[in-house]
Formats: structure tokens, C-alpha cells, sequence
């Protein structure tokens, strides 16, 4: 046990002395709706679904490194690409679609942030309302980084479910064996988890975000083999802790049938590490989680829409001079914000459907991306490769394919 | 007077009211300081679907209502390729970046405003304005608030940045503006087309511009920059900017670029690099006139006059032995208004000890003292009291407004 433990410590270090846009952006994946909705995936379907996870971390990687190549070749934002290429009003609709889907994140997270405090006896109409104050004003004040990096830090809460993992002994031949055999229900709970697993995965806003810090970074082309080499690793690393989460709520949750219809539930997937301290250790985490997505979900939101419009944008501009940006970050803070404390509003629900929503709006964003990533007057010699289209176009058509039959079962009543 | 966004996308007719196809592009030669007149519409044909370039003089009607055309269609004398001189409005332009020259930032083109300029159909302004956004997307009337004012820029005081910047006409229109300004430009843009705008500027001026930039966009440029062009802008620069760049930069790069440098600049960058940046000799500048104590105020001034192109400002000269052994500084003023055969050293004032600073003095300590006793430069001594640097306030300044 000890050296398990020590060497945890080491992979921990290693992890922190490689941290760059692909970790950080795939660290940040795992944000409020990420652990609700693995939890939920364990805890309501076992290990059913651990072939969706196998598949779509070939597609983060893919996707993912779609993002660091457009950003490397044109030095833009995928916002200011997509109104260079596609004009105002396919602009708009992309705007709009992300849009929608960020608030939709936001909202999750501020849903993470009110359910974790409830956890410790915080009531969430206190804990919402102050904690997106706190967040506007750092945002605001343009003193973030540091902040970042220490919720960054914090997300390493994420080594608790392996080590639980481990301590748990649960039936790993088992696990494996769902991650390469496909099982499928044809029901609307299944489909809806299923769309949300693969929505908080691969999100809309990191395309966004990995194609802008590449872009804000300067990193260079010479770069690329490396970056492309972290990117792959964040996916994996990502996914990882996305599989321990899953088998954890399997072999306790699942396993006595417990659903999960508030975060105190989710938090019983601990108990063998943690005994009486799961729900204080979960809550931490959660918390944690949360609000290094609420960080980042303003900022990229506003360079998006920003860099497309043509406003100015940026933590090194005056209000004055750049109203819009600091109203869109004001506005997805607060609009989330009065969703969240909304009375009787079911957080678990909010942070799973708005997952949901991401995924179902992921392929218009893809397609986008795909269009750009295969235009030679684009990307030059950079174009995707057969094998990164097979795996992009199967995940978008995966993904439509999902939400088409989920409409349909949902209409004819499959349940 | 038509916005482009109206004309896009609608019919072209010829004289006998036949429809030809629709308007896909407008066409422009760009120069420097004109409002550049119409020369081709691109029209797609519906049978058989191509593109055709009709030369403007053809054109009878722009308008929001009609598209027409002088002659029949047999009767105009239209080209189906045309040569690589030309700018297409709406791919080229509209919606991409541009710099407004006269706000001295890059904004992005929602739309083009045209009109009669001596006769002769012309682009005249760029609109900015979140109107021009709605208008693209047809839904003009939701503006029923007026949020949106729309907002022209002056189309003669713009510079498209899309592709290559456009430099023999560019350049010289740039060059009007402050290096501040330029290099608040290059901030805006994306770091490839910032490089490019630095590269079109002559050494001297590039120099200046890059000064100017943000430090950390200067380590990231330094990258995108050919190694000859950066030692190129390097040796423009002041010494004390090179240093401070250098100390973002690697121990190998920076082993690179000095030992392309002039030995002797080369030296002093070493010798400075090794201050911390809060402290006097991180501060410090090189960029100061020394002279001799024996020199009359005549002899003086012919220095000036000689050496002046060399140094950023004079405010003060600093009057040192060979071996630098500082004596004593002259203001420009004092040197002026002396009889021209005196001694520099005659004209030398006592020098309040405690307004010299340290190489390791501190941030907060340099700016006490000159704010005490009124300074717009501090020397800084070595402990023989040789003279090592000067501290400007404007440097002094940067470090308390870095994003300026």
C-alpha cells in the first residue's frame, strides 16, 4: 500500500511538470457536470457503458489535437476563424450554439458549487450568489491565473477515485471486458446518460478553449509533436480518472441498487476509502471542480464571441473600451447563477441534462472544425489525416445517430 | 449610398432587364490614402454556372433595389480570370481584420459603405458598428433600441491585414503612425501577422515598434523572427530593452543572439543581464552621454551636436573621468544658458549623496528618491563610485503601468 501510494506521488509530480494545454484543458473536463455524470453512469448502469468511455477518448485525443493544429497554422481563435470562413450569419449560429451550451455548463457548475456546500451544511442560496460574486471579481480584476492554478492543484482530488479504486478490488476482469464489448439499451434514461457521458467528455467550449490558449501562448509549430503528445496523454489521463469514478459507483452503488437523486449519494463511492469522511471529501472535490470550471467557461465564452464580432477583447482592456467582453462574462456568470437557485430545482438534474445539451450541440461545433481542419487554403499541408476523420465524422455521426433515436424512444414512449 | 451587405447575393441585370446572375464580389485596386474606386463585379452566371469579372464602366445601377448594366449582356466585354493585382471585397475584406489607422487598432469589418467619389463608385467606410452585424444578418429593424449606432471608419485610413500585408502600400502609411501606436497594432493582430508588420518596418523603426511591445509578445515574436532579422532589431535597440528581453529568453538563445551582437554591445548586455528587474541595475539604462570635466561648454555642445543621433533622449549629460569615476551631471538647460569657455567642471553643483542609487537598491527605495528630490534621472554608482547606468522615469514608469 505504501508503494502504491509513493508511487502515485511520483505519477503526481510528473503530472504537474507537464501541464499544459491539453492536461489543462482535459483536467478542466472533469468539471461539475463531469463527476455527476460518471458517477451517475457507474452508480444507475454499472460498467455498461465503458465502451462509450474506450471510444470517445480517441476522440477527445483527436478532437483535441484538431484544436492545437487550426490554432498553431492560423494564430486565431476558432470564433475568428469560423467568421473569416463561414461569414456573419453561420457566425452567428456557431456563436449562438455555443453559446447555449456554455450557459448550460455554467450552469452545472454553479449547481456543483451550491450541491457541494449543501453537502457541508451550506445553504445553496447563500453559497451561489457569493461564490459567483467571487467569481466575477477575480474575473474582473483580471487576477485569475494564479487562482487557476490553484484549482488546478485542487483537482488532483481526482487520485482519491483511483486510489478508492484500489481499495475497493472491484472486478477488473469484468470492467475490461465491458470496455471492448458494446451493450446498448434501447431506453430513454440509457440514451439521455449515454449523451451526457459523451457531451461532458468532449465539449464544445473545449474547442474552444485549447485552440485560444494555443493561439494566447505563442506556442510554435516545431511544437506541435510535443503538444500533440500531451494532448494525447491528457485524454488518457482524463479518462482514466472517468473510468475510476464509473467502477467506483458500480461496485458500491450499483451494486445495492442506490440511484443517485442528490450529490450526499454520489459520495457513498468513497466510503471504503474515506469511511465517514467520503461526503467531506467529495464535497471538497466537487467544489474544487466546479469552480475551475466556472473560471474558465466566462473567459472562453467571451474571447469566442469577442474575436468573432470583432470587439475587443482581453484582461489587459478597460471596460471602457471593451463593454461587451466584460458584460458576456458577467452574463454567464449571473444567468447561470438565478437557474441554480431557482427553488426545489434538482441540481443532480441540472448538471446532467446540461451535459446532455453539450453533446447533443457538439457536432454542429465539430462539423465547423471539421470544415476548417480539411480546407487546404486553410490548413495548408495540415490537413487531417484519413484516420483523424474517420474517428471525427464517427464521433459526430455517433452522436447525431444518439440524439436521433433518443428523440425517437422519448416520443414512442421506449422506457 | 449601398452597403456591400445589401448588394451581395443579388440579381444582375443588363439593359433589357435580363438577369445575368448574381453578385458574388466586388473588385478594387488598393492605394494609400484613396478611396478605392470599383473596378470588376464578380457575377455568377446561372447558365452555364461560372464566374465572370464585368468591368465597372459597364455598371449603369448599384443600388439596393437593382443591379444593372449599360448594355445587353452580348454587348458587354467581360473576362473570365482575372490577374492576382486585385482585392476582392468580400473575401479579402469583409469580415476579416483590419487596421484602423487612426484609432491605431485592428477591428473587424462588418460591412463596407459605398459610394460616388468624383463620379466614380468607390469604397468610402468601413463599418464597425454592431448595426452592420445585424444588417449582414438581415434582421436590420431589430435594432429598435438603437444599441448599435452605426459606427464608420474612413476607408482611407484602414489597411487590410488578410494574407500577406500589402507592403508597398502599407509601409508607408504606417509609418505615420507612433511606434506605441504601431506596436498596440501588433498586439491586436495574430503573432504571424505581427511578425510580418515588424519585418516591413526598416531596422531603426522596428526596433522602435518592438520596444514597445508587450514583453511577453516580444519573446513569443523573437521566435516567429528569421535569427538575422532579430539580431537585426536587436542592435537598434537600447540596451537596457535588449537585456530586459533577454532575460525572458533561454540561456542558449540568449548565448545565440549575443554572439551575433557587436562584441561591445554584447558585453554590456552581459553585464546588465544580471540584475534583478525590481532593482536599480535591472532599471538602469546605458542609453546616457558621457563627457570629460575639463571640456569648456563649447566643446561641449559640438559633442552634442555629434553624438546626439546615437542616444534615445539627452536631458543631462554626465560629466566622468576615463574611467568613468563620476563627478557630476549637467542639464541641458544649465549648458545653454553658461558663458561657452567655462570649465564643465566649474559648472558643477553638489550632488546630494543620498539621490544616488545603488545597483541593488530596491524599486520602492528608487522611487522615494526620486520623487524627494524631484528627479527625472537617477545615476546609479558602483562602489568606486564609477558610473554604472541611469535610471529614467519613464522606465520607472513602465514598471508601475506594464500594460500601457
Amino acid at each position: 500500500m505504501k508503494k502504491k501510494l509513493r508511487r502515485n506521488w511520483i505519477k503526481l509530480l510528473f503530472f504537474f511538470s507537464v501541464v499544459g494545454p491539453g492536461i489543462i484543458s482535459a483536467n478542466a473536463d472533469n468539471d461539475a457536470g463531469g463527476i455527476t455524470t460518471y458517477s451517475i453512469v457507474g452508480a444507475h448502469f454499472g460498467t455498461k457503458m465503458l465502451w462509450v468511455l474506450l471510444l470517445i477518448t480517441f476522440s477527445l485525443a483527436v478532437t483535441q489535437e484538431m484544436g492545437i493544429r487550426i490554432g498553431l497554422v492560423t494564430r486565431q481563435g476558432l470564433g475568428g476563424i469560423i467568421r473569416e470562413n463561414f461569414g456573419v450569419r453561420w457566425t452567428a449560429f456557431a456563436m449562438v450554439t455555443m453559446l447555449i451550451a456554455n450557459l448550460g455548463t455554467m450552469t452545472a457548475e454553479f449547481a456543483g458549487i451550491g450541491a457541494s456546500l449543501s453537502i457541508l451544511g451550506i445553504s445553496k442560496y447563500v453559497a451561489v450568489p457569493i461564490a459567483a460574486f467571487i467569481i466575477w471579481f477575480i474575473l474582473y480584476k483580471g487576477s485569475f491565473k494564479t487562482t487557476q492554478k490553484i484549482f488546478l492543484i485542487f483537482s488532483a482530488f481526482y487520485i482519491v477515485y483511483i486510489i478508492n479504486g484500489f481499495i475497493i478490488k472491484p472486478d477488473f476482469g469484468q470492467a475490461f471486458a465491458s470496455m471492448f464489448k458494446p451493450t446498448l439499451e434501447w431506453t430513454t434514461p440509457f440514451l439521455l446518460t449515454m449523451i451526457a457521458l459523451i457531451g461532458t467528455t468532449i465539449t464544445p467550449w473545449g474547442q474552444f478553449f485549447i485552440q485560444s490558449y494555443v493561439v494566447d501562448k505563442g506556442l510554435e509549430i516545431k511544437h506541435y509533436k510535443a503538444e500533440k503528445a500531451e494532448v494525447y496523454l491528457g485524454a488518457f489521463i482524463t479518462d482514466i480518472v472517468s473510468f475510476f469514478i464509473i467502477i467506483c459507483t458500480a461496485a458500491t452503488l450499483y451494486q445495492h441498487g442506490i440511484r443517485i437523486t442528490d450529490a450526499k449519494d454520489a459520495a457513498i463511492a468513497l466510503e471504503p476509502l474515506a469511511g465517514h469522511l467520503a461526503e467531506v471529501l467529495f464535497a471538497f472535490g466537487l467544489f474544487a471542480a466546479s469552480v475551475l470550471g466556472a473560471f474558465i467557461l466566462p473567459t472562453a465564452t467571451a474571447y469566442a464571441i469577442c474575436e468573432a464580432a470583432g470587439w475587443e477583447y482581453g484582461f489587459n482592456t478597460k471596460w471602457k473600451d471593451a463593454k461587451a467582453f466584460y458584460s458576456i462574462i458577467a452574463a454567464s456568470i449571473l444567468i447561470p447563477a438565478l437557474i441554480v437557485i431557482i427553488p426545489k430545482i434538482s441540481l443532480i438534474n441540472i448538471m446532467i441534462l446540461s451535459q446532455d445539451v453539450n453533446g447533443i450541440l457538439l457536432p454542429f461545433i465539430l462539423i465547423f472544425v471539421m470544415l476548417i481542419i480539411n480546407n487546404k487554403r486553410i490548413m495548408g499541408e495540415q490537413v487531417n489525416s484519413w484516420f483523424d476523420n474517420l474517428i471525427s465524422w464517427a464521433t459526430i455521426f455517433g452522436i447525431i445517430a444518439a440524439t436521433v433515436v433518443l428523440v425517437f424512444s422519448s416520443i414512442i414512449g421506449l422506457n | 449610398m449601398p452597403y456591400l451587405g445589401h448588394l451581395l447575393n443579388s440579381k444582375v441585370q443588363d439593359s433589357a432587364d435580363a438577369v445575368i446572375g448574381r453578385l458574388k464580389d466586388i473588385l478594387i485596386i488598393p492605394k494609400a490614402g484613396k478611396y478605392d474606386a470599383l473596378e470588376f463585379l464578380a457575377v455568377k452566371t446561372n447558365r452555364p454556372k461560372k464566374v465572370i469579372y464585368i468591368p465597372y464602366e459597364y455598371v449603369e445601377n448599384l443600388s439596393r433595389k437593382e443591379i444593372s448594366l449599360k448594355n445587353t449582356f452580348s454587348n458587354v466585354n467581360y473576362s473570365e480570370a482575372i490577374g492576382d493585382s486585385y482585392t476582392f471585397l468580400k473575401r479579402d475584406i469583409l469580415d476579416q481584420q483590419i487596421v484602423d489607422m487612426e484609432g491605431a487598432r485592428v477591428v473587424r469589418v462588418n460591412d463596407l459603405r459605398l459610394g460616388p467619389v468624383n463620379g466614380k463608385m468607390s469604397v468610402i467606410g468601413v463599418d464597425i458598428s454592431g448595426q452592420g452585424l445585424l444588417r449582414r444578418l438581415g434582421v436590420e429593424k431589430w435594432n429598435f433600441l438603437s444599441p448599435f449606432k452605426v459606427h464608420l471608419i474612413d476607408w482611407r485610413e484602414t489597411q487590410p491585414v488578410k494574407g500577406v500585408l500589402k507592403l508597398d502600400i502599407g509601409s508607408k502609411d504606417l509609418n505615420r503612425l507612433h511606434p506605441a501606436d504601431l506596436a498596440n497594432i501588433i498586439e491586436d493582430l495574430n503573432i504571424k501577422q505581427g511578425s510580418q508588420l515588424v519585418t516591413s518596418l526598416d531596422a531603426k523603426r522596428a526596433a522602435k515598434v518592438f520596444e514597445e511591445v508587450d514583453p511577453r509578445l516580444q519573446k513569443n515574436m523573437v521566435k516567429f523572427l528569421s535569427p538575422e532579422q532579430v539580431t537585426k532589431i536587436l542592435s537598434q535597440m537600447s540596451i537596457d530593452e535588449v537585456v530586459d528581453l533577454m532575460k525572458t529568453l533561454s540561456k542558449e538563445e540568449v548565448k545565440t543572439y549575443l554572439s551575433q551582437l557587436q562584441s561591445g554591445v554584447a558585453q554590456e548586455v552581459e553585464s546588465l543581464i544580471s540584475y534583478p528587474d525590481d532593482t536599480a541595475g535591472g532599471l538602469m539604462s546605458l542609453d546616457y552621454m558621457t563627457v570629460r570635466p575639463e571640456w569648456t561648454v563649447k566643446q561641449t555642445i559640438e559633442e552634442i551636436k555629434l553624438a546626439s543621433p546615437k542616444f534615445r533622449s539627452i536631458l543631462y549629460i554626465y560629466v566622468t573621468d576615463v574611467d568613468q569615476h563620476f563627478y557630476g551631471a549637467v542639464s541641458l538647460r544649465r549648458l545653454i544658458i553658461s558663458e561657452p569657455e567655462k570649465n564643465l567642471k566649474e559648472l558643477l553643483k553638489l550632488f546630494p549623496a543620498t539621490s544616488i542609487l545603488k545597483p541593488n537598491q530596491k524599486f520602492t527605495e528608487i522611487v522615494d528618491i526620486m520623487t524627494k528630490y524631484n528627479l527625472f534621472t537617477a545615476v546609479v554608482l558602483d562602489k568606486k563610485r564609477r558610473l554604472l547606468g541611469v535610471v529614467y522615469i519613464d522606465d520607472v514608469m513602465r514598471t508601475f503601468a506594464p500594460q500601457a
